[in-house]
């Protein structure tokens, strides 16, 4: 019981204390908006970086992402916890992200491009060359089933990816991707199943 | 609940999603029912290998360096910008607005004090605080739609039972006049500070924009464009403003909207009056272009493109 109390006290102080960065933040206070930044930006890089599976968006995203919440701090009223309203905004970026690149591959044709251009590599190719699973540090895990399942999670509809990317890649309560979609627990709970039952079809060979 | 629903608890057990109560139901069906339980094994035999894909998530090392770079100097150059448009050329168009402000407060506080104090039924000094006994009335004098703040005890007397006190007395007005008078500006500026009523804010900006072309007024609707935290008020005061956005000042303003306001409606609208005014300002153009090339906001940036190539 002591612990849990604790651990309640630590977490009371550091919201108090994010209330006090935050304030000072709206007041002005770059350093303030900066320790605030410190506090999520790794969550908010690695949410990023595995939904768009590069690092060039995945920066884009990240910068996006807290420049928005820099312009928009001083209309945040507390009515949410900082980090789910960082995290709203991340994943509403790095969905329109998505959605661009949908667009510019629905607009350009690979086969002409390459074309057009035959000194350069194809785009596909290009996109390709640029995914998570291209990525050299990640030596932990093989590529092929890796790669199996960045296939399967494309057969996920835009809400189920984006909850199952923040249950199971990000490690976030249902409850919270609930309020960070603006929804609730039980909407999140749905996508979630929907998610695992499509994945699960897809990967049953792996 | 029938076999489809415990199926989708298994998920929600996997992700430890359930309740004490919910997870031993569930477990209770799972030994229960051969199906489930097949259903169950498939689940976790999965779940076990994208929990080995979301261990191996790392992030390149050198990524979160270079992205935390690239912020603090995105942050800087925004701060660059912030302190351009403070500029003493800039501040110069709204220090007398802040000036007639602070003076719009006072005159309105003596002015209440002459209204209350020739609609009082004793003359009295109502409004002011009556600290001392002399000037103090009987409390039959206190209009009854009055409301007093700061109330505080001067002195009591338990042998007549009598006690004086202190206090500040407001009550409704209604008045009008026309939006030359001085008095009626200044209630409308200072109606405008009020940032706990933004649809009074937004009436006021309507009443404003009837006569944007006077120089305060005009001053006022800047500082709502570029200081209100109300998107409707922000909005009202750049329609009011873009017939003249042809003019340097309103021009300005409309550039620091286009740099700074959060809400790309805003920022389109900065770009299609400024369009409007100065088709063939390059320079403008330019500067334009600046901003809008890195907006977040596709149709921001579209915009910008497009009076680029107009200017041209």
């Amino acid at each position: 019981m002591e612990a849990i109390l604790k651990r309640a006290a630590h977490r009371v102080h550091e919201s108090e204390d994010e209330k006090l960065l935050i304030e000072q933040a709206q007041g002005g206070d770059r350093e303030a908006f900066e320790q605030l930044v410190r506090r999520h930006d790794r969550d908010i890089l690695r949410l990023a970086f595995h939904m768009l599976g590069n690092r060039e968006e995945a920066r884009e995203v990240f910068q996006e992402t807290f420049l928005k919440a820099f312009r928009s701090l001083s209309r945040f009223r507390f009515e949410s916890s900082f980090y789910t309203w960082i995290y709203r905004i991340a994943t509403n970026v790095s969905l329109d992200h998505l959605r661009k690149r949908q667009t510019l591959r629905e607009e350009i044709s690979y086969e002409s491009d390459t074309e057009s251009h035959p000194d350069r590599p194809a785009l596909k190719d290009t996109l390709a060359a640029t995914t998570y699973y291209s990525n050299p540090e990640r030596r932990l895990y093989g590529k092929e089933v890796g790669e199996k399942i960045q296939d399967a999670l494309k057969t996920l509809s835009e809400k189920e990816r984006l909850v199952f990317e923040l249950r199971h890649y990000q490690g976030l309560r249902l409850k919270m991707i609930g309020e960070i979609m603006g929804s609730t627990e039980e909407t999140a709970k749905n996508y979630l199943f929907r998610a695992t039952q499509k994945l699960r079809a897809y990967l049953t060979n792996v | 609940m029938n076999c489809r629903e415990y199926q989708h608890q298994i998920t929600l057990l996997l992700y430890e999603e359930l309740t004490d109560r919910e997870r031993t139901v569930l477990e209770t069906h799972l030994h229960e029912c051969a199906p489930c339980q097949d259903v169950y094994e498939a689940e976790r035999g999965m779940h076990s290998i994208l929990a080995e894909d979301a261990a191996a998530l790392d992030l390149p090392s050198d990524l979160l360096v270079e992205s935390r770079r690239g912020l603090s100097e995105e942050l800087d150059r925004i701060e660059t910008k912030r302190s351009w448009w403070r500029m003493p050329v800039l501040s110069g168009v709204l220090t007398p607005m802040r000036l007639l402000e602070s003076g719009a407060l006072v005159a309105m506080g003596l002015a209440l004090g002459v209204y209350v104090s020739t609609h009082t039924p004793q003359g009295g000094a109502v409004a002011q605080t009556a600290a001392l006994q002399e000037n103090a009335v009987p409390s039959s004098a206190i209009p009854r739609d009055a409301t007093i703040s700061n109330l505080r005890v001067v002195s009591t007397d338990p042998s007549t039972g009598q006690v004086e006190l202190a206090g500040e007395v407001s009550r409704p007005l209604r008045f009008q006049g026309k939006m030359e008078d001085q008095m009626v500006r200044s209630l409308l500026f200072n109606g405008l500070r009020d940032t706990n009523n933004p649809g009074s804010r937004l009436e006021i900006v309507k009443a404003l924009a009837q006569k944007p072309s006077d120089e305060t007024i005009e001053e006022a609707l800047i500082n709502a464009l570029l200081y209100d935290d109300n998107l409707g008020v922000r909005l009202s005061a750049l329609e009011a403003l873009q017939q003249y956005a042809g003019e340097e000042h309103v021009r300005k303003a409309f550039m620091a909207a286009l740099t700074t306001d959060p809400n790309a409606g805003v920022r389109m609208g900065a770009i299609e009056a400024l369009a409007k005014k100065n088709a063939n300002d390059t320079e403008l153009a330019k500067s334009i272009r600046a901003v809008t090339e890195k907006d977040d906001n596709s149709a921001v940036r579209a915009a910008g493109l497009q009076f680029v190539g107009a200017g041209k």
